[in-house]
């Protein structure tokens, strides 16, 4: 039970590494300093610098605090909305029911990354809240569908049949009764949902598409391949910073989940 | 048993309702491509000109873009341009069609995403078959699997650079697959970097569904009868679990789409996704919107392949389905 909670530890400690990251080097992550450009890691630049001189641990930390509030906040928006609408609909059932998985199943097989692109090129310079609205649209189906099918099982069980029998309502029973016995299943996708937002996020801007002031980890990435054989350091650093987010946003998403039975 | 006459027409109503849901998808995306250039802030010729430019200008673009038509007709106007593949003129290149530029950029798309999903499906099933069968200790069979969970976990934009970098930047046993002289081998790389994240959860799909199968009755009568475990895995097993097999790859090609798109940015190599951000860097909004349509269109295109070739390996869909 308590080693649960240690699954929290790797994000915890990534954000922490961020604010210290980002109180340590002093500086605004867009400070330039020409002459240090790609200059290795130093005890002054712990990770070094990337083009122009840019202090690489003030700008990994800040576009890491970032890509995680973008990916939480995305991610609640579909747990909240995706939730709520697969847990009535299986509670609604019939042609509601059917509708709405209908539409998980469209959203779902979607390509959504394609579709982040066509919208964002729309727009002249793509600010973080419109790459967050982008990957909301798509981000409630896999939580409706789970929901669904977790309510199309709790919703004949004798603990709900019990609540309505004794006076609850529909939207009382919904989030009462049904909705708490989600949370462990949903807070892993939750998770999945999160990881996908950063590495989605990193994904855009390394193709060009990142919020204007340049701060995304894919910004990092992007620095990172054009000056690949004079500082592979950058790369590194990029590749690595995506990589322990989104790992470490997984791995949170399972703080709920029971320890599997030992065999 | 011969199909009876029931059974093809069920066949036909599975098949209309699939085409159904490919064009209504593919209608979905055009239709989100028309609408965001319309309905978000900012006027699509002021976009493609820049601040500068006089009003005049943009009026007279405005007509030429016919945005001073009602939405209705402008949509069925695009429509009608999407069905007889004809969206204009590129702004970018005059003289060259929107769709010929779309059309030359799809097949290098095409080429490495295909040769992602045969390498990726291979490796995934071979990989679930060496986690599952007997030929390997049960340490290593674990190893398997521990290999499998980081393969889906490690995202692609992190992975691919690294890769890059040391196969092709450092050690130089890989070409760069940007380089026109790259040829096969730059392909070969290329898809592989591209085949990893789907071969990891095509092969996490493929070990659950074997190792529930691996109980089965009729797999232990195989073996009874002295068939070896290459065949009865292979034979017997394998298109069983055809279906979630196909399963993850349909659904893993929306990420596989996008994950070229990056690729094709990382190694500079020309496609869908160079002419998507070509397109977009030059405003050229003809040519962007085809691009993305013709995105959505070989994703569609290639889900209902994956429907189709599903059918053809487990008769339980082709009778069975509604």
């Amino acid at each position: 039970m308590r080693r649960r909670w240690l699954r929290l530890v790797p994000i915890g400690a990534l954000a922490a590494a961020s604010a210290a990251g980002t109180a340590f080097s002093r500086g605004l992550p867009g400070r330039l300093d020409p002459q240090l450009s790609w200059c290795g890691p130093s005890w002054e630049r712990p990770l070094g610098c990337g083009e122009a001189g840019v202090d690489l641990l003030a700008l990994v930390s800040s576009a890491e605090r970032g890509a995680m509030a973008l990916a939480i906040v995305v991610g609640l928006v579909g747990f909240a909305a995706g939730t709520s609408l697969g847990a009535a609909a299986a509670l609604a059932r019939g042609t509601v029911e059917r509708a709405v998985e209908r539409t998980c199943d469209l959203v779902q097989a979607f390509p959504s990354f394609i579709m982040a692109l066509a919208v964002l090129s729309a727009v002249r310079s793509p600010s973080r809240v419109y790459i967050g609205c982008v990957f909301a649209v798509t981000a409630w189906a896999p939580f409706a569908r789970l929901a669904l099918a977790q309510t199309r099982s709790l919703r004949s069980a004798s603990f709900v049949e019990a609540a309505a029998a004794l006076g609850r309502g529909r939207s009382g029973v919904l989030f009462r009764h049904i909705v708490p016995n989600l949370l462990s299943v949903a807070a892993v996708q939750l998770g999945s949902t999160a990881a996908a937002v950063v590495v989605g996020e990193a994904s855009l801007a390394f193709v060009g598409l990142g919020p204007p002031d340049g701060v995304s980890l894919g910004g990092v990435l992007d620095q990172g391949v054009s000056a690949m054989l004079r500082a592979p350091h950058v790369l590194l650093v990029g590749a690595l910073a995506v990589l322990a987010t989104s790992s470490g946003l997984l791995v949170a998403g399972r703080v709920f989940q029971a320890e599997p039975t030992p065999r | 048993m011969r199909p009876a006459a029931g059974d093809a027409r069920r066949i036909g109503r599975v098949a209309v309702a699939a085409a159904a849901e490919a064009l209504l998808v593919a209608l979905a995306l055009s239709s989100f491509v028309f609408a965001a250039f319309r309905w978000l802030p900012g006027d699509p010729a002021r976009l493609v000109l820049g601040d500068e430019a006089s009003d005049a200008a943009v009026s007279r673009l405005r007509g030429h873009l016919h945005l001073d038509e009602p939405l209705s007709s402008q949509y069925l106007r695009f429509l009608r341009g999407l069905m007889t593949l004809d969206l204009g003129d590129s702004f970018r290149r005059p003289g060259t069609g929107a769709m010929a530029e779309v059309l030359s950029a799809l097949r290098p798309t095409v080429e490495l995403s295909a040769l992602a999903v045969a390498m990726g499906a291979t490796f995934g099933v071979g990989a679930a078959l060496m986690a599952t069968g007997p030929w390997l200790r049960p340490a290593l069979r674990d190893w398997v699997d521990r290999a499998l969970v980081l393969g889906a976990a490690v995202p692609l934009i992190a992975l691919a650079p690294v890769l890059t970098w040391a196969l092709a930047a450092r050690a130089r046993v890989v070409p760069l697959p940007g380089d026109p002289q790259a040829g096969l081998e730059g392909l070969l790389f290329a898809s592989g970097l591209l085949s990893v994240p789907l071969g990891a959860h095509v092969g996490r799909v493929a070990r659950a569904a074997l190792a529930d199968l691996g109980r089965e009755a009729f797999l232990t009568v195989a073996r009874a009868k002295g068939g070896r475990p290459l065949r009865v895995w292979l034979l017997h097993a394998l298109p069983c679990v055809a279906g979630p097999i196909v399963t993850v790859v349909a659904s893993q090609l929306g990420a596989l789409l996008g994950g070229a798109v990056v690729l094709e940015r990382l190694f500079e190599r020309w496609g869908l996704g160079t002419l998507i951000l070509q397109a977009y860097a030059a405003r050229d909004l003809p040519v962007l919107e085809g691009a993305v349509v013709a995105a959505g269109v070989l994703f569609v295109a290639a889900q209902m392949l994956g429907t189709a070739l599903h059918a053809a390996v487990d008769p339980r869909v082709r009778g069975g389905l509604e």
